[in-house]
């Protein structure tokens, strides 16, 4: 008895091979098909869930999102400081991802405008202008205020000597990169050279930028700042959470979001990732029914095989099941390959879109290939209609 | 002859052609879903964008220095320059008109001002120049503008920025004596404003603002409490009438904040469009680039000068570059698993066909014969199984596009051809190569079952 089972065994086996290789290029078509779908699905699921973090990061592009700035019940506004140690000590966020941030502080200076070195440059004129003193901690203070350099090179060294301008500084005073700016307060006095001129559209094109160390001296504040601005990266959610940790630390300071970014891009992140969301299972659904529809084709195409074997002897459920076992095997082997082509493919896109490659998740893997031989056995089950199909009609090529 | 052919292959395999034409329809309506989506999402985010408020700044070319610090500008009233309200309607003949998502006029007052109508400040408002001063911002809510063509605009703070929050209350009526009040100012308590001390200015209560000299004090009826998150927290939002009355500078503003349907940039609109050759100019002319549009609007409305925040502009446009990229990927993606699939379907089919194939040869049909009528069949089953999957295409579209933004994309024709020309294609392609193969069969030994 059990000879006969392992005989049997063996036979399902060898009926099995040669189910496979009898035909190779309906093998390869369908091993093609079965293949793509679950590529497809790894390379989109593996996308989606990098995407979705990655716009987060990518939000940041609009610099700030936070404010820590004196708190509002003190005294007048714009003249109130908060000390600059503050910069120093902001609470780590669970992942290792650092948090840009500067401290500005903002004072009037009466300005005179030189166009060149020394004595031998003309007056330009004289003016009182809005001085930023700044001190960032970040790569490059574009992360935190995004503006366009309009004049001069990329790369700032910062130095007392030297100052940036905004646009609408240098045009009053029809400046251009290396004319020298004297600025005098009550406190002080102390002249740099242009370095830069900076677009921002905003307010910040009436400012000139300097160390902040300057500006305390200018401003008689020593160690103060009139403010921080954060860039916080995150989901909605993550940067709330982070608000409560900044306030937590800082009780003594206003933590506030700029409501005009945290609340436009929640709802723009929202949006996005749900039309990410609904694009890929649209397209996963019709991708996977359409294999589906292919497969059945293949299997339906295969009458006279069914007739043979039932010819043979064989009962419908075991030719059913022999069937069944070729299109798990072929699901299997078209998503192993499908998948991991899959996932080096969402790597390569992930480098196309957002410049790094998405990390691929091992989770991924194992659903692709799953998915794939759900829908390659899914596809044999019409063969089962075959069920009623007489071998003696197949043979005479009446069916 | 061949027609009758094709029709009895039609006729003879029904459940196979309807399997191999739902394959089709299945992997077509893929392809339409993802280029419609795709085709549409850049219009669509960028109105959502929009809920980051302006992207434009105008002010006055010959104006001097702004001195704003936290919000409030230590200008003295008289200087600097100002811009007449009655060149606004403007704004909407540019050429990316439709563009214009809305604008908001600004003239900002600092103004000597108390708080009537509490007992324990009476007193203390005796004399008017012992006022704290507030700052007082004059802008629209929400002002109707009848343009030329006859219609009608609604524009204002709610427009271009959406973030304000009113927390309780309504926004003023236009022109009407009353005013919104920054959070901070609202509080019952009283803050500091201006190193003085200003009582908390609820709603209901008026704001008494000193005119100067003996006119009589202006009354303003707090209507409402905004709540802004930013510098405007502090303030009190005024009608623009009112602060131009205050500021005795009637019909005229300081800043202008636009908010505009953009395309992102690309490396050629970034240049100087003085660098531009005609026909280049051209082109960026006629398309939404920020640059151009500010462009446009520094052309209409004479002596200003347009700025671009660039905090808002830069950051939209590189999201939106991302997402669409993004989207087309996902949609290349879609299309090359849809074509792979349909492809082996229609490769199956004609594999299967052997002995049919041989039969015909035997019948005395040459291999071009055979290929032509197979190649027909393949065309026929692509253009229906394609014509219905962009349908369906359409219809699944549709419902994500209605979901998420409320507003379906449109149906095109491009998409249209685009899906058929590919059903055609790759059905053909898949057929190809076992054809090809097919039409070096010797007929006998496949008749003989070989």
């Amino acid at each position: 008895m059990a000879s006969y089972r392992t005989a049997n065994r063996a036979m399902f086996w060898r009926i099995l091979r040669r189910l496979l290789g009898a035909n190779r290029g309906r093998l390869l078509v369908i091993l093609l098909a079965l293949g793509a779908g679950a590529a497809v699905t790894a390379a989109l699921f593996n996308l989606q869930i990098d995407a979705k973090r990655r716009l987060t990061t990518e939000f940041r592009s609009f610099g700030a999102n936070v404010i820590i700035a004196p708190a509002s019940t003190g005294q007048a506004s714009g003249t109130a400081t908060i000390s600059e140690t503050l910069l120093e000590h902001f609470p780590n966020q669970t992942s290792l991802r650092s948090i840009p941030r500067a401290a500005f502080l903002y004072a009037i200076a009466g300005v005179t405008a030189f166009s060149g070195e020394g004595t031998d440059g003309t007056k330009l004129g004289t003016a009182p202008v809005v001085i930023a003193g700044y001190r960032f901690l970040a790569d490059d203070l574009k992360q935190i205020v995004p503006h366009q350099v309009i004049e001069g090179d990329n790369a700032v060294i910062l130095d007392s000597e030297t100052c940036e301008i905004g646009e609408k500084v240098a045009s009053q005073f029809h400046l251009h990169v290396s004319a020298v700016l004297k600025l005098k307060t009550e406190k002080a006095e102390v002249s740099c050279v242009v370095s830069q001129v900076r677009s921002f559209g905003g307010i910040e094109d009436g400012q000139i930028f300097i160390p902040l160390k300057t500006v305390q001296r200018l401003a008689g504040l020593p160690q103060q700042v009139s403010l921080i601005e954060v860039v916080v990266p995150g989901t909605p959610a993550q940067i709330e959470h982070y608000l409560d940790d900044l306030r937590n630390q800082f009780p003594d300071a206003e933590v506030r979001p700029i409501r005009q970014f945290t609340e436009g891009e929640a709802k723009v992140y929202d949006r996005i990732s749900g039309l990410l969301t609904a694009t890929v299972a649209i397209v996963l659904l019709l991708t996977g029914l359409c294999v589906m529809a292919a497969m059945t084709n293949v299997a339906m195409e295969r009458k006279m095989d069914v007739g043979l074997m039932k010819a043979i002897g064989g009962s419908m459920r075991r030719v059913l099941r022999l069937f069944l076992a070729e299109a798990a095997l072929l699901g299997l082997v078209g998503g192993v390959i499908g998948a991991g082509l899959g996932i080096v493919l969402s790597m390569g896109l992930g480098k196309a879109v957002f410049g790094v490659a998405a990390r691929p998740r091992l989770i991924v893997y194992p659903v692709a290939v799953a998915l794939t031989i759900i829908v390659a056995i899914l596809s044999a089950f019409p063969l089962r209609r075959l069920a009623s199909i007489r071998p003696a009609s197949v043979f005479r090529g009446e069916a | 002859m061949f027609l009758r052919l094709v029709a009895d292959s039609f006729g003879r395999r029904p459940r196979h052609k309807l399997l191999t034409g739902a394959a089709l329809a299945l992997g077509m309506g893929v392809a339409t879903a993802a280029l419609s989506v795709s085709l549409d999402v850049g219009d669509r985010l960028a109105k959502e964008f929009r809920s980051l408020g302006a992207n434009l700044l105008v002010t006055p070319q010959a104006d001097s220095l702004p001195l704003e610090i936290g919000g409030v500008d230590y200008r003295p009233v008289n200087a600097g320059a100002y811009l007449p309200e009655s060149d606004l309607p403007k704004l909407k003949k540019i050429f990316w008109h439709n563009n214009i998502m809305g604008f908001a006029p600004v003239l900002e007052v600092p103004a000597k001002a108390m708080v009537s109508g509490r007992d324990d400040v009476l007193e203390r408002s005796a004399n008017p120049l012992s006022w704290p001063t507030i700052p007082l911002i004059g802008t629209w809510a929400s002002h109707a503008i009848h343009l030329e063509d006859g219609r009608g605009f609604e524009t204002g703070v709610e427009r271009t920025n959406p973030w304000w929050q009113l927390m309780k209350g309504r926004w003023f009526t236009e022109g009407a004596r009353e005013c919104v009040v920054g959070k901070n100012l609202a509080r019952k308590a009283g803050s500091h404003v201006g190193g003085k001390f200003v009582p908390g200015l609820p709603m209901g209560d008026s704001l008494v603002v000193y005119r100067g000299g003996n006119e009589a004090p202006l009354f303003l009826k707090a209507v409402g409490i905004l709540d802004s998150g930013g510098p405007e927290d502090d303030v009190v939002i005024v009608p623009l009438s009112i602060a131009q009355q205050l500021a005795a500078k009637p019909g005229q503003y300081r800043k202008l904040y636009v908010s505009a349907l953009t395309k992102p940039e690309d490396a050629s609109a970034k240049r100087d469009p003085k660098s531009f050759t005609p026909a280049e100019y051209d082109r960026w002319f006629c398309t939404p680039y920020i640059s151009s549009i500010a462009f446009q609007i520094q052309q209409e409305l004479p002596g200003t000068d347009v700025r671009v925040i660039r905090r808002v502009a830069e950051g939209e446009g590189q999201v939106l570059t991302r997402v669409r990229m993004l989207l087309w990927l996902v949609t290349g993606a879609a299309l090359l698993a849809a074509a792979l699939a349909v492809g082996a379907s229609a490769a199956a089919s004609v594999i299967e066909r052997r002995t049919e194939i041989g039969l015909m040869k035997a019948l005395g049909a040459g291999s071009g014969t055979v290929g032509f009528l197979l190649a027909a069949e393949q065309l026929l089953l692509a253009l229906v199984g394609g014509g219905i999957g962009y349908a369906l295409g359409i219809i699944l579209a549709r419902m994500l596009g209605q979901k998420i933004f409320g507003a379906a994309p449109e149906p095109s024709l491009i998409v249209f051809l685009v899906v058929i020309a590919l059903a055609a294609g790759v059905t053909l392609l898949g057929s190809a190569l076992p054809l090809r193969r097919a039409s070096r069969y010797e007929p006998a030994p496949i008749l003989r079952g070989e």
